[in-house]
């Protein structure tokens, strides 16, 4: 019998994690790992490892194969290009306390797309091969061009089957146009909500009446248009976060049931000086409670609230394909099914990339929308996207649910070669694979009811995770 | 139940196949050049009983009406009393029962296997090709691949002739070997292979299946669908042999066979073995449904897709009934006094012809 071979990671308790290349993975004891690495295995190891696909016979049997399927379909495949990214204008009515560089004062000149330029836009879009299309549109505030966003919706509604448009807008001023925009059934509101009214105008709106117009103006949306419509992210400042029922409520009290909790990405000056990881250790601390506050809170009342970013890794553990988050896969293609075209026209193939580039720290654009995409620096970055031959992540059984981010390390760091360890991206997923993991394993009904509806099931089946002694 | 067979009298005593076309179907086979060998056209009706002639004879068919069969494929019968339809055209339910042999002799046999064999083969092939557009065809037996060597080519033949064709084959997959792998490779997106596995353990799928060493030769020819890229139906059926055995079913299908289209957990058909061995084999999930429901989480946890055949939908419990489609075949489905006034009447398969409603589910209740 062939094992395909173990990593394992220490879960405390004498317990270890193992976990092969294509994901499979089991909990065990520290007496299994000596058997293991001593090729002393008994009978019922093996039967134990054969039953969970970490072995074979011979090539091509059974056994094999379902590794291979499970391998294969773990690696994120390219898809074809259909979500772009779009900045119309980088001009903002705002100024939040962490968001210099990707914003223009409202009354500035030269930071909206040209004629000229929505014309190499459009003509780009109408080139694409996807017969779907999905539009984002990102600022700056979009809404202050309205009259582009109208151009692009009309465009893309006659020229594919289907196209659907996320407008991310701080809903600060928002015109009696733009609420006619917004009502279309294809299109979707994105916005920042930083947990409560004080945190919320302390970080972004400054003023008791700008903080009273956008809870005004969110309020409306979700009445008007269902919580299905209208997605919230907070940014938390790890070094002042709100409350945690504090944000919770103000997520409840208006039907949003998914929350995804981002720490604030210090750019340009406002991270000189500072040590690029402060705040890590409290931001995985503080993320883990919150989860265990989510678990208590939906066992106790019987409904299901979620952190959208946890949720996603706990998929990503449990099964393949679980891709939708483009700072989550592996491998992560630049410009593969996704792009960024910035207010100049710029091609960026993250909106990370686009802020790099803009405080000078790297020159991370990949072409013109005048020229297409710059294929051979898309190549180069894409040979740095992908965590299966990292020199640490392939002794980590985290690899196969774990992504590669590399623009965030250049962000950083000014490099892609620290150990993976070093890093911010490794640490924190790191430490939430962990908390996945604690959770997979906890026998109790508050945990459960979570998981099972966070992984989209409808109760937690017995055995769906393994342990062996 | 929908009719299979019709009473007729036939100008030939050889068997012959037949596609019956009223008058507007003939018009329209004219127009368009469309018209076969095998075309016969109405040319009288005497009540219930309709005459039509072709090139190859003509056949008079009695007890339906012209619009019933319109654009329907039909067998004349050796000895020309009988006509067996092939295709209906209006159905998309139409299976070819390729023989009634088997090599397996499974407890809940719903067509318990016959020594005699009869060929119908060509038959068959004609009537795939007259099939209306866009159709998927069932093959099935007894096990249709005891007679693969004519069965592949055929197979192939009629889905190059006509691309918009599928089939969807129920074989217990013992008869595949290496040989196999270009024609399976080469029909591998418009043929579905509908095949049965009862437990992840041998000695239950053996003794389900009646055959010792099923379970073993099963785990050599799946690997031949699965390089071949084959789409494959799994099916199991619940009884009471296997319920308990379910999730650890789900956990060998989701390591072992995580490739295949999808997974359907079928209820029990009583009829053939099934209605005599019915006291002894029925699972009646409406009471005790957590087996089943654990094995479609863990489906679900791993992304396998997991349908239940054959479950009416007030017997599964609401956060599951989107996963009970309404599969029973048109022709051998009804509904009982419950469904009267059913919301989800429309949407739900209801129950086999032969289900036997004293001894069947005890949780009932229209929605
Ligand atoms: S980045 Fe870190 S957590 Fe992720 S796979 Fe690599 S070593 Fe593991
Ligand atoms: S009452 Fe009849 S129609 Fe309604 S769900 Fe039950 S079986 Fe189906």
């Amino acid at each position: 019998m062939n094992i395909w071979p173990l990593r394992f990671r220490d879960l405390g308790c004498g317990s270890l994690l193992f976990a092969d290349d294509a994901g499979g993975f089991f909990k065990g004891t520290e007496d299994f790992l000596h058997r293991y690495a001593f090729d002393a295995l008994t009978d019922e190891d093996q039967a134990f490892l054969h039953e969970g696909g970490h072995t074979f016979q011979r090539e091509l049997d059974l056994s094999y194969l379902g590794f291979a399927y499970r391998w294969c379909a773990r690696q994120a495949p390219r898809r074809q290009l259909g979500y772009v990214i779009l900045v119309p204008t980088l001009r903002c009515n705002l100024t939040c306390s962490y968001c210099q560089v990707s914003r223009a004062p409202e009354g500035a000149r030269g930071f909206d797309w040209t004629e000229d330029t929505l014309d190499a836009v459009l003509a780009f879009i109408g080139g694409l091969a996807a017969p779907e299309i999905k539009i984002e549109f990102q600022g700056g505030e979009p809404l202050l061009r309205l009259d582009l966003l109208e151009r692009v919706r009309d465009f893309c509604r006659q020229r594919f089957g289907k196209a659907e448009f996320v407008v991310c807008t701080n809903l600060q001023a928002v015109s009696a146009e733009a609420w006619d925009y917004l009502a279309a059934p294809d299109t979707f509101i994105s916005t920042s909500l930083d947990g409560d009214a004080v945190t919320h105008q302390r970080q972004r709106t400054r003023s008791t009446e700008l903080t009273n117009a956008f809870f005004g103006n969110l309020d409306r949306a979700i009445e008007q248009f269902g919580s299905s419509k209208v997605s919230a992210l907070p940014t938390i400042d790890i070094e002042r976060p709100p409350a945690v029922d504090e944000i919770i409520s103000s997520f409840v009290d208006r039907g949003l049931r998914s929350i995804y909790l981002r720490p604030i990405n210090h750019q340009g000056f406002a991270r000189r000086g500072r040590d690029p990881d402060v705040g890590l250790d409290r931001w995985n601390a503080w993320h883990a409670a919150f989860i265990e506050h989510l678990i208590e809170r939906n066992f106790r009342t019987g409904t299901i609230l979620e952190e959208y970013y946890f949720s996603q890794c706990l998929k990503r553990v449990l099964r393949a394909g679980a891709d939708e988050h483009v700072d989550l896969r592996n491998p992560n293609f630049f410009a593969s099914d996704y792009l960024v075209i910035d207010h100049d026209g710029v091609l960026y193939p993250t909106d990370e990339a686009r802020m790099q580039s803009r405080i000078g720290r790297i020159d991370l654009s990949v072409g013109h929308v005048h020229h297409g995409i710059d294929t051979e620096k898309v190549a180069t970055l894409n040979a740095a996207s992908c965590n299966n031959f990292d020199p640490d992540c392939i002794h980590c059984p985290y690899q196969p649910f774990c992504g590669s981010d590399l623009v965030d390390d250049i962000s950083r760091y000014g490099r892609i070669d620290l150990p993976k360890q070093a890093t911010w991206f490794c640490r924190r997923h790191t430490s939430l694979f962990d908390k996945v993991f604690e959770l997979l394993y906890r026998r109790d009904e508050a945990t459960r009811f979570s998981l099972s509806r966070w992984a989209d099931l409808e109760s937690w089946p017995e055995h769906l995770v393994r342990e062996h002694q | 139940m929908i009719p299979l067979r019709f009473a007729a009298r036939s100008s030939q005593p050889e068997p012959f196949v037949m596609r019956l076309n009223a008058e507007v179907r003939a018009y329209e086979l004219d127009r368009t050049g469309l018209r076969t060998e095998f075309d016969g056209d109405l040319v009288e009706v005497a009540g219930q009983r309709l005459t039509y002639a072709s090139p190859r004879g003509t056949l008079v068919i009695d007890g339906t009406t012209a619009e019933e069969v319109d654009g329907d494929v039909v067998l004349a019968l050796p000895g020309g009393r009988a006509a067996q339809r092939l295709i209906r055209a209006t159905s998309p339910h139409n299976t070819f029962l390729i023989t009634e042999r088997c090599d397996q002799l499974c407890l809940m046999c719903s067509q318990p296997p016959k020594h005699h064999h009869a060929d119908l083969l060509p038959f068959f092939e004609a009537a795939a090709l007259l099939a209306p557009a866009g159709t998927t065809i069932g093959i099935s037996g007894g096990e249709p691949l005891l007679y693969k060597a004519a069965l592949l080519p055929m197979m192939q033949r009629v889905l190059t002739h006509r691309p918009d064709l599928g089939f969807h084959v129920l074989s217990n997959a013992q008869h595949i070997d290496e040989d196999d792998l270009d024609p399976l490779a080469g029909m591998r997106d418009r043929v579905l292979w509908g095949i049965p596995l009862y437990a992840a353990d041998a000695a239950t799928h053996d003794r389900i299946v009646g055959k010792s060493g099923a379970f073993l030769q099963l785990m050599e020819t799946l690997p031949i669908f699965a390089r071949a890229g084959a789409s494959i139906e799994l099916r199991t059926v619940i009884m009471r042999e296997n319920a308990a055995l379910l999730a650890r079913l789900a956990s060998f299908v989701i390591m072992h066979l995580p490739f295949i289209n999808r997974w359907a957990l079928m209820q029990l058909e009583s009829i053939g073995f099934g209605r005599q061995n019915w006291d002894r084999l029925f699972f009646d999930h409406s009471t005790e449904f957590t087996p089943i429901a654990d094995a479609l989480n863990i489906a679900k946890a791993r992304n396998v897709e997991a349908v239940l055949f054959n479950f009416p939908r007030c017997t599964v419990p609401q956060p599951y009934r989107d996963r009970a489609p309404s599969t029973i075949s048109d022709w051998k489905r009804r509904y009982l006094g419950e469904c009267s006034g059913c919301q989800e009447r429309d949407i739900c398969g209801g129950f086999f012809e032969w289900y036997p409603e004293d001894r069947g589910f005890q949780r009932l209740a229209r929605i």
